[in-house]
């Protein structure tokens, strides 16, 4: 048994009789045993581990003869039942739990087990594996203390503890924890004044609706969905770059302003995309799936990378909206759950629907596949229109009659000709002589480029390492024609080699940019890239090229950004290509082109090149056919009437100047909005397979998972689509057992300090039983009912009874339940790492309130939510309010006192300030020291300090102004506290390094009134809601 | 029932509390009381299993991965076969990272430098550590340390975590959540960052977080200058005097606050509050390296006089230890030599050979030794062959998980020893290999911590630093 659960264990217990023919009940009693200390071994996961054949989270497999002979359990017979003998046992040999385990079973343990096996070993379904249902409220409850339904299943659990409601809390007290309970601040000074001269009967519910529909509402539900969704402004991992994320934390906190139904909320998280006719908001909110952390690390292994990105969104996904903890069955089948490996991998499959790369850019670009973020309807319109002028200018083009064949053919001359015939001091020359490229420079160890006889003269053997570089041979973006032309002759057949491209620095395919001519497995591979492999157009030829022989081989590119205008020539004809992409969808990087090599990339080993010739125009095929020596006379009608067209007709040049300047209009309008990483299916993901042990390299081939659901939870509607979409469906489903169950638990928590599952990052077989069950699920049904209504639900809480009680114990009730689980009491939370400075801020009159927008720096002065959070520095005072570095999701923080926080409130600089400016604004109010601090007390603490409080602190005043403070000479250079990290550089803002001190006002009577306003923050009324 | 077993829910609520029976303990001392084996170890320190050999650590972590050829671990064959490729006998088809995956040839490269035996026990390091070689007879050099993940960022967060994935408590962070602070006015758990290393692969605050123990646990980084922990110093203007009656009216005010509320986590708070207070004197003071002798500062090297080195770190935890801080971490960077390695590594011998033999014969003339664990070592080895080409004097080794070097001395292993054995080519383990999981159990072990019993619920899964594997090396221990 759990500390946690002893309260309620004890009072379950002491409402039986501790006797030998009470009843026990499978699920609160037998399972939790079962599943801590058996199932490990004799649970769920079949493939490994399972011992001596048995199974105990099901009556068949524990009933059944073993190969030993033995039955573990014969129902109503103790003596017969080995599994009574074996944890009875003294024998190490015999005992179970066996000793290594190191959690043994206690006596009460035993007696429950033995009296399950005597009266039959019943079992019962998990409770959150069934549909949850309503239950009428409790008619024992004091009629007039019941506000909502919900009181009366309180009041009735508190009762038979023999606990008994307190009275209501004051109303200053009530209008602090509704405050931080629904908006995350306290109200100021007025708010309280207005509230307790607003003698109506709905004076709260007043407050509470105006609560409700204040942005800050949203800005404060936002928190606890951007630890669950891992949402931060830095990639992670090494270097740690700057990810645009924030248009979807606004996503989020709107949709909690708009009260979006929840329903809604997590179809478009999850499956934005593939609703009919997606908005771009839709589309933005997919993003929750993709926050996850991307390395750029040189030499990481994109596949790796790519699994964990998959991983990441199937864990978030299910401790998010099902309170699962689905990694378990990553490597096996989970040992508690009802989740096989095989389900783990038809998620992944449902996640991994995008045709992706697992590794970030070195250079920082947004990793497709992404959405445009327009910034008005207007925007998004125009696309539109664009897309339309491109679409009928295709068709001009198309409608432009057939050209006239000439009878004569001049190959254009070309921009440069490298006849590879001997090498220079730095290079190769070129033949096109006093022209700009002239040089070919080589890269790497040049010694290791060897010449080799070619087809004219000598050629280059290139041996994989090293290559060549046209430093000024570069502008390959999506609109600019380009031809190459050379002979070339594999030594081996390539699994991989690099041609040519133009990708400059290079981390792994993550950026690969700009042309690309590779030999993939022989064959070869001619691309357009802006990012491989979501963003490009790429062609592949059919058949494989020979090994040992020379081909001139020719590849086009027509500045279309599609695959259709990429060709490839082997010896002068078209070979037979197959598109590998056409999603282009924006520029490359522009860079120099290379020849043979690209770091950290398989090179042209063993392959040779000869006459490399470029052209800054697309070969058209007659001449390309003519530049190898065909007769055009032997080339079919066809195209020679394609060339006159493309070289020689005014109307088709015209045609396809005004289609090209329709698709520089689009791309140009398309690439001055940002980019959002998001969510878009695609056929070409690769397909998903059950990996051994979980490693990225070993796929079981035999063992394919099609998108799929662990069904054993909750059945799969086979009318369902077998994608995300389905599986929001699937989710929201309100039979659906754990969707409504695990967020109306979470919104309890925030309301009321804890879950009525304690554990609500886990509601499965490990995670704790519900302190109420039965009001766990009549909340759940009824909040299906209310149509997902986030809202509603949070009113009925707050308007609660329960809610509403004074959080002072008595001393009965501080005995009986120590963590208040029974609520007799009203609830006392800590204030969370955004509340503490917050409220601060608040109270200082110097926060900045702006709803969204970019993140911003802790100077700024904006809310927390608001404060850029770099995953592998974040802010310091937030982690020592227990705040994470939001690199995985967080279901749940922990809530700690340590010395470290009351360092960060007395000396942090945000917090000096603000209690500098809390005292400056309570000197200007007034000038009687007394007025002063019991404003600066309620600005904070919300409620007039008492007496004795008063006292403590105006004798702390008069102490201090009598010592005025002392400076150090010579006052330290200040240095910026909170500079913002440069983007570019990434230079880490200047309170990484040396953070200046902050310092007190020379003043000496407004330097005491700061020492006062500094106590008061660090004092508990203020970093406490009661 | 089970009423010792933690959860992480418990802790939730009771973290807190436990201040009140512990308030008197130091940071980190907390939360311990009934949570490990009471019953076994009544008469054991708390959170120990058995009798503890060592009662602290001073990890020398060194970031980026050092090359065991030219440290620890003597190829003379590299030298004989120098350039010629490496036989695919002997990498057996195992991965590469990208950076040389792609490489057209892997020429093996012999080590740069020299060798020599040291000591009595005759054991062999580089010249470039001769310092190191002087106290040879106290170390123990592991050559058969191998790891999972093949890049820095998920390797170094394995050696620090045991888990390559985000999130999982560090390995000072089990410590102070296992054993506590042995001093109430330090953290158990202290970090230093060498300010004078070539910084190539970054280090994060990960690396030393608590993960999902409770966030006191988390490693303090002390950083040299005006404000050795974050937010230490008070603002200008307000003197110690100030604070002390800033302290007492927050006294006042909670004391009120208790009895109004009758919340016992109101002296929680206040008894941490008064603990940072004490920190405040503490901490500087035992930052203050000023009052060591000059002998002690000679020993350490010239560089200990500049603030935040790896040798004034080196001397700084020293101090920690003394003072009855349980772990010490210092982290150096700059050991990613993937080109240009020769000359690399000389420097970051120069700036770590020195002052970490002149830790242990700090230690041992100040008989703290015999139970304080030292332990020097990176996330990973390097490559037998070079990456990129070897020319007249220089080359470069890529990521090797496969097998590479640390050393141990102290609180509890044999000096002058040598475990393992790798293959002639040093790509490939031949006797007694030693996964990081094993070294952290060996570790836990020392400390008088059995690596499968400490742990911790969360989530529904106990976890522990050593996942599910780990076997203790009890061949190391004395």
């Amino acid at each position: 048994m759990r500390l946690s659960g002893s309260i309620s264990l004890a009072l379950f217990l002491a409402s039986r009789a501790l006797s030998a023919d009470a009843i026990v009940d499978f699920n609160r009693e037998v399972r939790p045993i079962l599943s801590d200390r058996c199932y490990g071994c004799h649970g769920p996961d079949a493939n490994k581990g399972r011992k001596a054949g048995l199974r105990l989270d099901e009556l068949a497999g524990a009933t059944k003869k073993l190969k030993s002979g033995d039955v573990a359990i014969v129902p109503g017979d103790l003596g017969k039942s080995v599994m009574a003998k074996r944890i009875a046992s003294n024998d190490p040999e015999e005992i179970m739990p066996p000793p290594e385990l190191h959690r043994p079973l206690s006596g009460v343990e035993k007696d429950i087990l033995n009296r399950w096996i005597k009266q039959g070993a019943k079992y019962d379904p998990h409770w959150a594996f069934v549909t949850p249902r309503a239950y009428p409220a409790p008619a024992m409850a004091d009629a007039g203390w019941v506000k909502d339904p919900l009181d009366a299943f309180i009041f009735a659990k508190a009762s038979q503890a023999g606990l008994r409601p307190t009275a209501a809390a004051d109303r200053t007290t009530l209008l602090r924890r509704v405050s931080f309970a629904l908006n995350g601040l306290p109200p100021t000074n007025a708010e309280v004044d207005a509230f307790l001269a607003d003698k109506s009967k709905d004076a709260y519910e007043k407050r509470v609706d105006a609560m409700l529909a204040s942005p800050r509402f949203g800005e404060h539900l936002a928190v606890g969905w951007m630890d669950l969704s891992r949402y931060a402004d830095t990639w992670g991992y090494t270097g740690d770059k700057p990810m645009f994320a924030w248009p979807w934390r606004d996503w989020v906190l709107k949709a909690f302003n708009d009260n979006k139904p929840y329903d809604q909320f997590l179809t478009e998280q999850l499956a934005g995309d593939l609703l009919p006719d997606p908005t771009q908001d839709q589309r933005v909110a997919t993003a929750y799936n993709r926050l996850h952390r991307m390395t750029f690390e040189g030499g990481s292994i994109a596949e790796e990378f790519r699994q964990d990105g998959i991983n990441d969104r199937v864990i978030t996904a299910s401790y998010g909206f099902m309170g699962l903890t689905m990694e378990c069955s990553r490597c096996h089948d989970h040992k508690y759950d009802p989740i096989s490996q095989h389900d783990y991998y038809s998620m992944a499959a449902m996640f991994g629907d995008q045709d992706e790369n697992g590794l970030l850019s070195y250079h920082g670009e947004v990793p497709p596949p992404f959405v445009r973020l327009y910034k008005s309807e207007a925007d998004r319109r125009m696309e539109k229109t664009l897309q339309a002028a491109v679409s009928e200018a295709e068709n001009a083009l198309a409608k432009v009659p057939p050209a006239q064949a000439g009878s004569t053919m001049t190959v254009p001359a070309p921009a440069a000709h490298f006849p590879l015939d001997a090498f220079t001091k730095t290079g190769v020359d070129d033949a096109v002589a006093a022209r700009k490229p002239a040089k070919f420079e080589r890269r790497g160890s040049p010694e290791d480029l060897q010449l080799v006889p070619g087809v004219k003269g000598n050629a280059v053997k290139f041996d994989g390492d090293a290559g060549l570089i046209l430093p000024e041979f570069r502008q390959l973006g999506r609109f600019d024609a380009f031809t190459f032309s050379a002979f070339l002759r594999l030594g081996e057949k390539n699994a991989r080699a690099t041609v040519v491209h133009s990708t400059g620095f290079y981390t792994g395919d993550g950026d690969a940019t700009g042309v690309e001519l590779l030999v993939d497995h022989g064959k070869l591979r001619w691309s357009m890239i802006h990012l491989w492999p979501n963003s490009a157009a790429s062609v592949e030829t059919d058949a494989e090229l020979p090994v040992g022989t020379w081909q001139r081989v020719t590849v086009t590119y027509d500045g279309s950004s599609k695959a259709a205008g990429l060709h490839v020539y082997l010896d002068g004809r078209e070979a037979k290509t197959t598109v590998v992409r056409d999603t282009l969808h924006a520029k490359p990087r522009d860079n120099s082109l290379e020849i043979g090599s690209r770091s950290r990339d398989a090179g042209f080993r063993n392959g040779s090149l000869d006459e490399i010739q470029l052209w800054r125009t697309a070969l058209t095929a007659a001449e390309v056919a003519t530049l190898h020596g065909i007769d055009i006379s032997t080339l079919p009608p066809s195209a020679l009437a394609e060339h006159a067209r493309l070289r020689a007709d005014p109307a088709y040049a015209q045609a396809w100047a005004r289609l090209q300047d329709a698709r520089r209009a689009l791309a140009a309008h398309q690439e001055s909005s940002p980019a959002l990483f998001a969510m878009e299916h695609s056929d070409l993901a690769p397909k998903s397979y059950v990996l051994t042990r979980g490693e990225y390299d070993k796929p079981d081939l035999s063992k394919p998972c099609e998108p799929g659901v662990p069904t054993r939870i909750h059945p799969w509607d086979e009318s369902l689509p077998k994608n995300r979409l389905g599986l929001a469906r699937w989710l929201t489903d309100p039979k659906h057992p754990l969707t409504s169950r695990v967020i109306v638990n979470r919104l309890w928590a925030q309301v009321f300090g804890a879950g009525l599952v304690a554990t609500s990052e886990n509601l499965g077989m490990q995670g704790d039983l519900p302190s109420h069950p039965e009001l766990l699920d009549t909340l759940a049904v009824d909040f299906v009912r209310s149509g997902w209504n986030t809202k509603a639900m949070l009113r009925r809480f707050v308007l609660s009874s329960t809610f509403r009680q004074s959080s002072t114990p008595t001393a009965e009730a501080r005995e009986k339940d120590p963590s208040n689980k029974l609520l007799a009491r009203g609830p006392v939370l800590r204030l969370t790492a955004e509340m503490v400075r917050d409220q601060a801020l608040l109270a200082a009159g110097t926060l900045v309130e702006k709803v969204g927008g970019e993140s911003v720096q802790e100077s700024a002065n904006r809310r927390s939510l608001y404060t850029y959070r770099k995953r592998t520095a974040p802010p310091d005072n937030m982690l020592i309010f227990d705040a994470g570095s939001r690199e995985v999701c967080q279901p749940k923080r922990l809530n700690t006192n340590t010395p470290l926080q009351a360092l960060v409130l007395l000396n942090n600089p945000g917090f000096v300030e603000a209690a500098k400016s809390l005292a400056i604004k309570a000197s200007k109010a007034s000038s009687d020291p007394s007025t002063q601090i019991v404003a600066a007390f309620r600005h904070v603490c919300t409620r007039e300090p008492r007496p004795s409080e008063l006292s403590a602190l105006k004798e702390l005043y008069a102490n201090q102004k009598a010592e005025p403070p002392q400076f150090a000479p010579p006052a330290q250079p200040a240095s910026k506290t909170d500079a913002k990290p440069d983007p570019k550089t990434q230079k880490k803002p200047a309170s990484e390094t040396t953070p200046a001190l902050p310092k007190m006002p020379a003043d000496p009577s407004l330097a005491a009134l700061t020492l006062v306003c500094s106590t008061i923050l660090a004092s508990d009324a203020a970093v406490t809601s009661r | 029932m089970e009423p010792s077993k933690p959860s992480y829910d418990s802790l939730m609520r009771h973290t807190r509390r436990h201040f009140l029976g512990t308030s008197a303990l130091g940071l980190g001392a907390l939360a311990m009381r009934g949570i490990i084996g009471d019953a076994q170890a009544a008469p054991l320190p708390k959170g120990t299993h058995f009798p503890a050999k060592a009662k602290r650590v001073i990890y020398l972590f060194q970031a980026g991965g050092p090359s065991q050829f030219e440290t620890l671990d003597p190829k003379p064959l590299l030298r004989e076969k120098h350039t010629q490729p490496l036989p695919d006998s002997v990498r057996q088809g195992q991965r590469l990272t990208g950076m040389s995956g792609y490489q057209a040839t892997l020429p093996l490269a012999g080590s740069f430098v020299d060798f020599k035996k040291y000591g009595r026990s005759g054991v062999e390091y580089s010249d470039l550590l001769s310092h190191t070689g002087e106290v040879a007879d106290d170390l123990c050099v592991i050559r058969t340390m191998h790891t999972e993940a093949i890049n820095h960022d998920p390797a170094i967060t394995f050696f620090c975590s045991g888990n390559q994935v985000a999130g999982r408590p560090s390995m000072g962070a089990w410590a102070s959540y296992g054993l506590g602070s042995m001093n109430e006015n330090l953290p158990a758990f202290i970090v230093l960052v060498s300010q004078d290393a070539t910084k190539d692969q970054p280090l994060y605050s990960r690396l030393w977080g608590s993960g999902f123990l409770p966030s006191e646990h988390q490693g303090v980084q002390f950083k040299a200058g005006k404000e050795p922990v974050l937010f230490l110093t008070n603002p200008e203007g307000v003197s110690p005097h100030a604070r002390r009656g800033m302290l007492d009216a927050l006294g006042k005010l909670n004391a009120d606050q208790r009895a109004a509320e009758l919340d016992p986590e109101v002296d929680a708070r206040l008894a941490q509050a008064e603990m940072a207070y004490r920190m405040q004197t503490s901490v500087p003071e035992v930052a203050d390296l000023s009052n060591e002798s000059p002998a002690t500062l000679a020993m350490y090297g010239d560089s200990v006089k500049t603030p935040g080195s790896f040798a004034a770190n080196c001397l700084q935890a020293r101090r920690l230890v003394e003072k009855g801080v349980r772990f010490v971490q210092l982290f150096h960077q700059g050991w990613d030599q993937h080109g240009g390695l020769p000359g690399g590594i000389k420097r970051q011998c120069k700036q770590t050979d020195q002052a970490s033999a002149a830790l242990i014969k700090d230690l041992k003339q100040r008989g703290l030794l015999d139970d304080t664990l030292v332990i020097w070592g990176g996330e990973f080895g390097r490559t037998a062959y070079s990456q990129g080409k070897i020319t007249k004097d220089s080359y470069g080794r890529d990521h090797h998980p496969r097998c590479f070097s640390l050393w141990m001395a102290g609180g509890g292993v044999k000096g002058g020893h040598v475990h393992g054995q790798t293959d002639e080519f040093g790509y490939n383990i031949v006797k007694d290999p030693v996964h990081v999981h094993d070294l952290h159990a060996t570790m836990q072990h020392l400390l008088g911590v059995d690596h499968e019993r400490q742990t911790f619920k969360f989530q529904g899964r106990y976890y522990r630093l050593t996942d599910v594997a780990g076997n203790v090396v009890k061949a190391v221990i004395a």
